[in-house]
């Protein structure tokens, strides 16, 4: 069932992984790995290069090509050498992904605890460790690893919005907001992220009752922002209509709450309306180009199913 | 003083071009190749801190430049308003230093300190490196070519470019477009970067080190504080401008902006 779903969530990636992971014999063939010993200076030894070839390993870890990505590690660590910090966090990352079963995983646990002993600031396997312990299913444990690794380096957006997901799972909304706020003063404009945060608020509106006016304005500001830094961006359209009909049905608008910064009624009506057109305008243009935004099809079938409901509504 | 339009002519024994002009501009390019490769061989990387607390120390300073520079575009009064608390009393109190116990103390002598020796090892290293050949070579320039004038440019210049290109030439008359060995030396040191650019990669004697870090973790090596630095005075500053911050936010009236901009954009 969570691998179902894992699936559903990135699908979107999916597709393109694969694209990548099956020209993975062409990339790795023109330039194997001995020769690279001899080219060490050529213009093939690029960041760049190595670069793409870290990229490659992971869609080849994506689509099951563990042998395409032994390759590309193996590649890494003839350049870097194994004690590379990246390099044992990729490492480790393949030994995760080739596991066969809970002992296997405990074994690499083990393993990342006694690289941890030795040199206690290894980010890429302190990182992999908190992804272990959340696929053995020991979220609070997870959830303890990344505070300290957030302690040691706050400035990691990545871990931050990792330290959301964890805690929202956990159902602890309010955490959650506020590991998403860190992560966007790190990053201000990504729009994703303020999407995300509103998403957060608009789901922590229905368990706190007291706060959900403040919560419902505040999703709705964000998704505001996410549409203003980046045009057409769906995700953004369709929380925006989602939130700001949650509010005018509950009547959160500022005529009851005046010390509220929420908006007024009118607004967001008219919000509403600004977000069903641009979705609909949306639906329509991706639907004619369908193959080129095949990775994001899910998304488009939901915003439908959207439209379709508000429709509905109105008739 | 040489009659203006009258051209000087000097007799100049060919064999000056193949035994001094050329080979001083041949040592001159392999040694900086060598330079190069000696410097990718003698470098160390910087080194990413080997504690937990080490590495907060480093990261608290630009997570207070975080919060000022971006709270407007994220955070509501509230969450600010937290946020500018809890710094302000981390870096008042020093429980972001990686030793609050020293706090106060002037900052160790950088001798006796084998973190600040290194770094400034490495510093005395990059220094020796362009040191060392230079002076070898000019005093060999000057051991066996001083006094020799090699070359004649083919455009005249001014009387000031003499004790650029005839050092080492005592003469007062000689034309200002013949240029002495020992400046031949010097236009080399100054005018070879893009001969090395051409051989050795766009920025030489940093190619290599670009990729070590990039495959490191830049969150990691990133380090914001000179050595020799105190941090708790940088701290302390960083207290004082999150203080006099005051707090604004680009989402209160989002919403009639977004429809403004967007109804215009329609309609």
């Amino acid at each position: 069932m969570a691998l179902v779903e894992a699936r559903e969530v990135n699908g979107s990636d999916l597709i393109s992984a694969l694209h990548l992971s099956q020209q993975a014999p062409a990339i790795l063939g023109h330039n194997p790995a001995n020769a690279s010993v001899t080219s060490s200076t050529s213009s093939a030894d690029t960041a760049e290069e190595y670069g793409r070839i870290e990229q490659l390993f992971l869609a080849c870890l994506r689509t099951g090509d563990d042998k395409s990505a032994h390759a590309c590690l193996d590649r890494l660590s003839h350049r870097f050498g194994l004690a590379n910090e990246r390099v044992m966090g990729l490492r480790g990352l393949y030994e995760e992904a080739t596991a066969k079963d809970n002992s296997a995983l405990e074994k690499c646990l083990e393993e990342y605890e006694k690289v941890l002993s030795e040199n206690p600031v290894n980010v890429p396997i302190m990182k992999r460790r908190v992804a272990l312990l959340r696929s053995l299913n020991r979220s609070p444990d997870a959830i303890a690893a990344l505070i300290q690794l957030l302690d040691a380096v706050p400035t990691d957006a990545e871990a931050w919005c990792e330290l959301a997901d964890l805690y929202q799972a956990q159902g602890l909304g309010a955490q959650a907001i506020f590991s998403l706020e860190e992560a966007l003063l790190i990053a201000p404009n990504a729009w994703n992220i303020h999407a995300r945060l509103g998403e957060l608020l608009y789901v922590c509106t229905s368990s706190a009752e007291s706060d959900a006016p403040r919560l419902a304005g505040k999703s709705v500001q964000h998704f505001c922002r996410s549409i203003e830094l980046c045009d057409d961006y769906l995700r953004g359209y369709y929380g925006l209509v989602l939130a700001s009909s949650h509010m005018l049905e509950k009547e959160y608008a500022h005529e009851k709450f005046p010390e509220a910064v929420t908006a007024s009624k009118s607004i967001l009506a008219q919000l509403k309306r600004l977000g069903l057109q641009k979705m609909g305008d949306i639906v329509r243009s991706r639907s004619v180009d369908d193959q080129h935004w095949a990775s994001s099809r899910s998304e488009l079938i939901a915003a439908k199913e959207l439209l379709n409901r508000f429709e509905k509504s109105r008739s | 003083m040489a009659v203006q339009g009258d051209e000087q002519s000097i007799l100049r024994d060919p064999a000056l071009f193949y035994w001094i002009l050329f080979p001083i501009t041949v040592v001159m390019i392999l040694t900086g190749i060598l330079r190069h490769y000696a410097t990718v061989l003698m470098n160390t990387p910087p080194k990413s801190s080997s504690t937990l607390a080490e590495s907060r120390e480093r990261h608290a300073l630009l997570r207070g430049v975080n919060l000022r520079n971006h709270a407007c575009a994220v955070l509501d009064r509230e969450a600010f308003e937290a946020r500018k608390n809890y710094l302000v009393s981390g870096f008042r109190s020093g429980s972001f230093l990686k030793d609050p116990d020293n706090r106060g103390q002037p900052p160790a002598n950088p001798m006796t300190d084998p973190k600040g020796m290194e770094a400034m090892m490495g510093m005395l290293k990059g220094n020796m490196m362009m040191m060392i050949p230079q002076t070898l070579i000019m005093s060999w320039i000057n051991a066996f070519f001083s006094g020799f004038v090699i070359l004649k440019l083919p455009f005249p210049l001014t009387i000031r470019f003499k004790s650029m290109l005839q050092s080492g030439v005592m003469t007062r008359d000689l034309d200002v477009q013949w240029v002495s060995s020992l400046s031949w030396y010097f236009l080399n040191l100054m005018g070879l970067q893009s001969v090395f650019g051409f051989i050795l990669g766009s920025d030489n004697a940093a190619n290599q080190m670009a990729q070590q870090v990039g495959m490191a973790n830049p969150a990691a090596m990133m380090n914001p504080m000179q050595p020799g630095q105190d941090p708790d005075k940088l701290f302390l500053a960083e207290a004082e401008n999150l203080e006099v911050m005051e707090h604004f936010s680009i989402l209160n009236g989002i919403e009639e902006r977004v429809l403004q901009n967007f109804l215009t954009a329609v309609n």
